[in-house]
């Protein structure tokens, strides 16, 4: 198996009980090749290479999906919001445009 | 330890990516073969030609100056108890000049409690942002808003 990507799940505040909405930030080491910008020295195009797919799950329920473009930044940022149910596991599944996939995973602990 | 380690690996790879220039994405210089829509084809394509109503529901935070093309960060609040009756069904972020208007769809649940996203794309010029924004009766609103880009020249 490939090395896996670079990639952060992040969740603000760190310390939440069950029922507190919080942010889910997830951040990627990737990038976001357009297909439009030459590579200097070749002078040829470098080949399009971005994520194009997302989706976040709690304990392999998906409760968010996203499409992603080239248009947004290397080594993108995400954040969306999520009411804690309980304990549980969040894992964002990601692809990019040459079928690269990918996974991480981050346990929800609630305090109380 | 380590994530001290990655977030540095973060910061210089952004401070790479920061230098290459986004000018590429205006649409008129756009080669074949890459990934062009203009804004009009975007919404038609997603709203179907529906009805879309400018609405202050929709809070879109974005720079007014952007220093940096490629890295100009969005943020977006819908106002929306998100409950399975009423709630935001997807967000899309779109550019105006872009040679792709689009740069991501959200699609939100119940779950996410709240009608917010944010995330960072690149602004090939100056322009303006949208929030186009479905909801879960189908109906379609939006917020737009300019921002200035400063691309090229030291400093």
């Amino acid at each position: 198996m490939a090395e896996a990507r670079k990639s952060m799940i992040k969740f603000k505040p760190k310390k939440f009980k069950v029922g507190d909405t919080i942010k889910v930030d997830f951040i990627v080491i990737h990038p976001m090749e357009t297909g439009t910008r030459k590579d200097k020295k070749t002078k040829k195009i470098k080949p399009a290479k971005y994520i194009d797919s997302i989706t976040f799950s709690l304990d392999g329920k998906p409760f968010t999906s996203m499409k992603v473009w080239e248009t947004v930044s290397t080594n993108p940022y995400f954040s969306v919001n999520m009411k804690v149910p309980g304990k549980g596991k969040i894992t964002v599944d990601y692809t990019d445009n040459t079928g690269e996939k990918n996974s991480k995973s981050k346990k929800l602990k609630p305090k109380g | 330890m380590e994530r001290r380690n990655f977030i540095k690996s973060i910061c210089a790879a952004t401070a790479v990516a920061a230098v290459a220039s986004p000018s590429a994405l205006l649409a008129k210089d756009a080669p074949k073969g890459g990934n062009v829509l203009s804004y009009d084809a975007a919404v038609a394509a997603i709203t179907g030609g529906k009805a879309v109503t400018d609405s202050d529901k929709v809070k879109l935070t974005v720079p007014e100056i952007a220093e940096n093309g490629a890295v100009v960060p969005v943020k977006i609040n819908v106002e929306s108890p998100m409950t399975e009756a009423d709630h935001v069904k997807a967000i899309h972020v779109l550019t105006t000049k872009n040679g792709n208007a689009r740069s991501a769809d959200i699609m939100l649940t119940p779950m996410n409690a709240k009608g917010y996203f944010a995330t960072r794309i690149k602004l090939a010029g100056t322009q303006d942002v949208v929030a186009l924004v479905e909801l879960s009766d189908g109906s379609f609103i939006r917020a737009a808003k300019p921002v200035k880009v400063t691309i090229g020249g030291c400093g």
